[in-house]
C-alpha cells in the first residue's frame, strides 16, 4: 500500500472519524483508524463498537491496500504538519509498520492488521428518507440538553426520534428527558419516513452527528430499522446501534390544561436568573419565581451565602403564584430559544410547567418545579 | 416405630445441647450462678480448654443441704421467686444449667452456708451420687470434669484447646465488665488469663476495669456516656472515633448486667458515629443499658445472648442520642493514640545503641500495632526524573509566626498558638504543655463539611419533582416499610408513596443528588430498613455529596497560610464538633505531649 495525499484533505477526513475513537480502550485495535486505499481515494473508518464513522478523501494511490494505525497519533501528526504539504503513507509488503513522510519529517507507526478491524455490518436498513442537514441539526440541538446521564435509566440516555401527529399532518418528532425536564421539537415528516420505527438514538451518537453536521449544508440521508441507524451527509457516513428500550409515554407529562400564561422577555429573564443564582453555591439550588400581575420577582435564598432578588416586568394577568425552579434548567431551556419572548404555561407550584418559544412554534419544553 | 416418652437422661442431654454448646458456656452458666449467689470473689480454673476440668469457686451465700440435693434436678431454681417470667432480675432463671452439665460430664458441687459445715454432691453423667458432708468455706465450689464424655458427638465438634480458652476468656471478659464490684481470677491451663481486683461500680472505677479488659488505648481515649429517660438509663464509655478497629468485636452491650449481642447496638453505633469513622472501621465501646425487668424479655435465646425490648425504638433512640451527645461534647478531640504512635515512630527511628533502654518498653506498652503504618519519607521514593534548580527551592516554613510574641491567651487554648507552617501542609502549634501538628486540608475540609451539614439541617433539603414518577417494584413488606416512613424520607428530600401491591412511586428526589440512580437508592434504603430497622443510605448519599463539595471548597495542602489564618483555623476547630477527624475518619491533628517528647530525649 502506498499513496500520497494532500494534508488538508487528510486532516478533514481524520477530524471527522477520530472523535468516535475512545482514548482508552481494552481492545487495542479500537484505538486505530482503518485506512483503505483503492482507485483514486483513501477511505477511513473508526469505531467504538457502538457506532462507526466512515469518510473518504481524494488521494494519489500508487499501490492499493489497507492497514490500521493509531487514530489519535495520526491525527496529531497531521495537525502539526505545515499547511499545504503533501503526505505520503506507505506500508511495505506485509510489515506491521506504516511510514508517514512529509517534507523532512518521517514517522513510523505501529500498525495492526485490517482484517481484525470490527465491522458493524449494517446492510440494508429498511426505511430511508432524506432531510435537510440544518433541520436535523435543529432537532438535535434543541433537545440534546435534556438527555439523561444516569446510566440505570438507559432508555433515557438518548433522543427519541419518531413519527407523531395525526394522519393529515404527520411530523418527525425528537424528544429527550432526564425525568426533571423534557424537550420536544418536531418538523414536517420528510417523504419516505412514514414507516420508520420509533428509535432512541444514543447520546454519544447525537453528539457525533451534531458535530459532523456542522460542516454540512446539503441533505442528509437517514436509514433506520429497529436496531441501527445510518446517517449519510456528503462523504461522511455514521452508523450507530440504537438503545434497546422503550421510551416512556412522554405525552402524559406534557400539561394540557395549564391556563396561567406568563409572557416574558427572554434576554432580561435569562440575565436575571443568571445574576440571582450567583448567590446559590451548591448545585441544584432553586430560584424562586414570585409571579404577580405584570411583575415577576426572582429570588434565591442561600442560608450560608445570603440572598438575591430581582424584579422584571412581564405580561401576566392570572392569580399570583410562587414556584421554584432549578436555575440551571431554566438557563438550559432559555439557551435553546430563538424568539425574543418565552411563554410559560403554569398550573400550580407542584405541577409541571410548559414553556414555549415564540420564535419556534415546533419546540416545546416541560419543566418540573422544585420545592424548598 | 411406636412413639414413646424419652427417658429423663436423654431429655437432659438434649437440653444440654442447647444450653451447653462448648466449654465456655459451662463457665458462663457457673459464673452467673456465682454472681446470682452474691459472690464478691470468683475464681475460674480450666484445664485443657475446659474439657478436663472447669472449676468455679465463689464466696457467695452457698446452699443448704436440701437445696444442694434439689439444684441438680431439672427445672429446679431458687431464682424465679413467684414464677413470674416478666420480672426476672437475676442472670439465670431456667433451672437448666446444672442438670444439663451433670448429664454430659462429671459434676461435683461443694457448698457451705457456714464455714466448716458443708456438703458435697456428685452427678456422674446423669447419675446422681449420694450427698455427703464435706469441709468447705462459705460459698460454693463447682467442678466439672470430663465435659462431653457422655456425648461423644459433641466432643468431636470441640475446637482446639487454644480457641476454647479464647472463648472462655471472651465470656469472662464480658461478665467481668458488667460486674466491676466482683473480683475475678481466671486461669486457663498454666496461664493467669485475667486477674481483676474488686472496684467501685461507677465512673473512673468502671473505666479502670474496662481499661484492664479492653486495653490501655481505650482507657486514654474513652469518653463517658450517661443518659436516662423514664424508661431506661444508659451509661458506660465509648471510644473516640480516631480509635477504631477493623471489626465490631470491641463493642460491648450489657442489658441489666447481662452481656448481649444485639443488632440494635450495631445499628445505633453506626447511626451515632456515622461519618466520623472511615468506611469499614468500628469504634470501641462498652455500654450498660438498664431497663425495668418488665420491659425486656430475656427468655428469647437458650444462652440468653439476645434479648427483646418492649420498646426497641426508644432504647435505640436513647443509645444514639447519648452517644451523639458524648461525641459532640468531645468536640475536636482526636485520639491520644495518634500522639503515642507518632512518638513510637520517632522512637523506632533511633538506633538501638543510642536509645534509652529503660524508655523503649514504655512506649510499646499497649502492644497494639499502629493502624496506619508510618509513611515512608519522600527521600525513600525514587528521585524525580526532572531535577529542580537547587537555588530557587525555598523552605516553606513561615518565619512570620515566630516573629511576634506568642499571645498567652492562644497558648491556653486546647490547640494552642500557631507557630509555623511546614511543607505548606502542616500547622505546628504550641500549647502550654504540648506540640500540636495539624493537617490543614483535612481540618479545614471537616470544618466546611460540618457547616454544610448544618445548613442542610437548617435550610431543609430542596426537592426536585420528577416529570415521570419512578415506579419501583419491591418486596411487599419493603414497599410497605418505605411507605410507612414516607414523612421521614420527605424531610431528606425523597417523596415516595405506596403504589399498589409491592411497588412504590418516587415523586420527588433531593435536588442535591441531581440525575441519580433512584432505583438503586430506594433498594438500598429498603435493604437497610429491613436489616437494621432504620436507614442511613439517603443521609449517607447527601452527606457524601456535601463531603465532595467540602473537599473542593477547602484550603488545600500546599497553600501558604498567614499566622492569623492558622490561628483562626485552630480556634474554629476547637469550636466545631467532630473536627478531630477528617471526613474519611483520619485524625486532623496529633498532639505530642511535652512529657513524651522529653522521654524521647531521655530527659524524664
Amino acid at each position: 500500500m502506498r499513496l500520497v495525499i494532500e494534508r488538508g484533505e487528510l486532516l478533514r477526513a481524520l477530524g471527522h472519524v477520530t472523535s468516535v475513537v475512545e482514548r482508552r480502550t481494552t481492545i487495542p485495535i479500537l484505538s486505530n483508524v482503518l485506512l483503505k486505499a483503492s482507485g483514486k481515494k483513501l477511505e477511513f473508518k473508526a469505531t467504538d463498537l457502538e457506532r462507526e464513522v466512515m469518510e473518504e478523501a481524494a488521494a494519489d494511490v500508487s499501490a492499493s491496500g489497507a492497514i490500521t494505525v493509531p487514530a489519535h497519533v495520526l491525527h496529531d501528526i497531521v495537525r502539526k504538519l505545515p499547511d499545504g504539504s503533501q503526505v505520503e503513507i506507505k506500508r511495505d509488503g506485509e510489515k506491521d509498520r506504516v511510514t508517514i513522510t512529509s517534507g523532512q519529517s518521517i514517522f513510523a507507526l505501529q500498525a495492526l492488521p485490517p482484517e481484525d478491524f470490527p465491522d458493524l455490518a449494517a446492510g440494508d436498513l429498511g426505511t430511508t428518507f432524506e432531510l435537510k442537514a440544518n433541520d436535523l441539526r435543529r432537532l438535535l440541538d434543541k433537545t440534546r440538553f435534556a438527555i439523561s446521564t444516569e446510566e440505570t435509566r438507559y432508555y433515557l440516555n438518548g433522543i427519541y426520534l419518531h413519527v407523531a401527529g395525526e394522519a393529515k399532518k404527520k411530523m418527525l418528532r425528537a424528544v429527550a428527558t432526564d425525568g426533571h425536564r423534557l424537550a420536544q421539537v418536531e418538523l414536517d415528516l420528510p417523504k419516505g419516513a412514514d414507516g420508520m420505527p420509533g428509535v432512541i438514538v444514543p447520546r454519544k451518537t447525537v453528539h457525533e452527528l451534531h458535530r459532523l453536521l456542522e460542516a454540512s449544508s446539503g441533505n442528509v440521508s437517514v436509514s433506520v430499522n429497529d436496531s441501527k441507524v445510518r446517517f449519510v451527509a456528503g462523504s461522511v457516513t455514521l452508523v450507530s446501534k440504537l438503545i434497546d428500550g422503550t421510551f416512556p409515554d412522554y405525552a402524559r407529562v406534557i400539561p394540557q390544561n395549564n391556563d396561567k400564561e406568563l409572557v416574558l422577555e427572554k434576554a432580561s429573564f435569562t440575565s436575571a436568573v443568571d445574576r440571582v443564582s450567583t448567590i446559590a453555591s451548591e448545585r441544584g439550588r432553586a430560584v424562586k419565581l414570585n409571579i404577580a400581575p405584570e411583575k415577576l420577582v426572582l429570588s434565591v435564598n442561600n442560608p450560608e451565602g445570603g440572598s438575591a432578588t430581582e424584579e422584571i416586568a412581564v405580561d401576566y394577568d392570572s392569580e399570583a403564584l410562587e414556584i421554584g425552579f432549578n436555575a440551571r434548567y431554566l438557563l438550559d431551556i432559555a439557551g435553546q430559544m430563538e424568539g425574543e419572548e418565552a411563554h410559560f404555561f403554569l398550573a400550580d407550584p407542584g405541577s409541571p410547567t410548559m414553556i414555549r418559544d415564540a420564535g419556534d412554534e415546533a419546540a416545546l419544553y416541560v419543566l418540573m418545579p422544585m420545592r424548598v | 416405630m411406636a412413639i414413646r416418652q424419652l427417658p429423663p437422661q436423654t431429655v437432659n442431654r438434649i437440653a444440654a445441647g442447647e444450653v451447653i454448646e462448648r466449654p465456655a458456656s459451662v463457665v458462663k452458666e457457673l459464673v452467673e450462678n456465682a454472681i446470682d449467689a452474691g459472690a464478691r470473689d470468683v475464681e475460674v480454673v480450666t484445664v485443657n480448654g475446659g474439657l478436663s476440668l472447669i472449676r468455679v469457686t465463689d464466696n457467695g451465700r452457698g446452699m443448704s443441704q436440701d437445696d444442694l440435693a434439689l439444684c441438680v434436678e431439672r427445672h429446679a431454681t431458687s431464682k424465679l421467686a413467684d414464677d413470674d417470667l416478666s420480672t426476672i432480675s437475676t442472670l439465670g432463671f431456667r433451672g437448666e444449667a446444672l442438670p444439663s452439665i451433670g448429664s454430659v460430664a462429671h459434676l461435683s458441687i461443694v457448698t457451705a452456708q457456714q464455714a466448716g459445715s458443708g456438703f458435697e454432691i456428685v452427678v456422674d453423667r446423669g447419675r446422681k451420687e449420694g450427698l455427703k458432708p464435706a469441709a468447705s468455706n462459705v460459698g460454693t465450689k463447682v467442678e466439672v470434669r470430663d465435659l462431653f464424655s457422655a456425648t461423644p458427638a459433641r466432643l468431636k465438634f470441640v475446637k482446639s484447646e487454644r480457641s476454647e480458652n479464647q472463648a472462655i476468656n471472651e465470656i469472662m471478659k464480658r461478665i467481668a465488665m458488667a460486674h466491676p464490684d466482683i473480683a475475678f481470677t481466671v486461669t486457663t491451663g498454666q496461664r493467669t488469663a485475667l486477674a481483676l481486683p474488686k472496684s467501685g461500680v461507677s465512673g473512673d472505677d468502671l473505666l479502670a476495669r474496662l481499661g484492664r479488659i479492653m486495653g490501655k488505648d481505650f482507657l486514654n481515649d474513652a469518653i463517658p456516656v450517661d443518659a436516662a429517660t423514664e424508661a431506661a438509663t444508659v451509661r458506660g464509655f465509648i471510644g473516640l472515633p480516631t480509635l477504631n478497629r477493623a471489626d465490631a468485636s470491641q463493642q460491648f452491650l450489657f442489658v441489666n448486667g447481662r452481656p448481649v449481642k444485639d443488632k440494635l447496638l450495631f445499628g445505633s453505633v453506626r447511626a451515632a458515629y456515622g461519618d466520623l469513622l472511615p468506611r469499614g472501621r468500628s469504634p470501641m465501646l462498652a455500654l450498660f443499658v438498664d431497663v425495668a425487668p418488665t420491659d425486656v424479655d430475656v427468655n428469647v435465646h437458650p444462652a440468653k445472648v439476645e434479648v427483646r425490648f418492649r420498646d426497641a425504638g426508644r432504647v435505640r433512640g436513647l443509645l444514639i442520642s447519648a452517644m451523639r451527645a458524648a461525641l459532640g461534647e468531645a468536640g475536636h478531640q482526636a485520639s491520644a493514640f495518634g500522639g503515642v504512635k507518632t512518638i513510637d515512630t520517632l522512637a523506632s527511628s533511633i538506633t538501638p545503641s543510642t536509645a534509652n533502654a529503660s524508655y523503649a518498653p514504655g512506649t510499646a506498652a499497649n502492644g497494639n500495632r499502629p493502624i496506619y503504618p508510618a509513611r515512608p519519607m519522600r527521600g525513600g521514593l525514587a528521585e524525580d526524573l526532572q531535577a529542580p534548580f537547587d537555588a530557587v527551592t525555598t523552605p516553606s516554613a513561615n518565619a512570620d509566626a515566630t516573629l511576634d510574641p506568642i499571645p498567652a491567651d492562644d497558648m491556653r487554648c486546647p490547640l494552642g498558638a500557631a507557630r509555623a507552617q511546614l511543607h505548606e501542609t502542616y500547622i505546628v502549634a504550641q500549647t502550654e504543655n504540648s506540640v500540636v501538628i495539624v493537617d490543614q486540608h483535612a481540618a479545614h475540609e471537616r470544618l466546611v463539611y460540618e457547616r454544610m451539614k448544618k445548613a442542610l439541617g437548617n435550610g431543609g433539603v430542596t426537592r426536585q419533582g420528577l416529570l415521570i414518577p419512578e415506579i419501583i417494584e419491591l418486596d411487599d413488606d419493603d414497599a410497605q416499610a418505605l411507605a410507612d416512613r414516607s414523612s421521614e424520607l420527605a424531610e431528606l428530600g425523597l417523596v415516595v408513596e405506596a403504589f399498589g401491591q409491592g411497588a412504590i412511586a418516587v415523586r420527588e428526589v433531593p435536588a442535591l443528588l441531581g440525575d441519580c440512580d433512584i432505583k438503586g437508592l430506594v433498594q438500598d434504603l429498603a435493604d437497610e430498613i429491613r436489616s437494621n430497622g432504620q436507614s442511613f443510605a439517603l443521609k449517607d448519599k447527601l452527606e457524601a455529596v456535601c463531603s465532595r463539595m467540602a473537599c473542593h471548597g477547602s484550603v488545600r495542602a500546599g497553600r501558604r497560610l498567614t499566622p492569623q489564618e492558622m490561628n483562626a483555623l485552630l480556634r474554629d476547630m476547637e469550636a466545631t464538633p467532630y473536627s478531630g477527624q477528617c471526613n474519611h475518619g483520619r485524625p486532623t491533628y496529633v498532639e505530642l505531649k511535652l512529657t513524651d517528647i522529653e522521654r524521647l530525649f531521655g530527659r524524664s
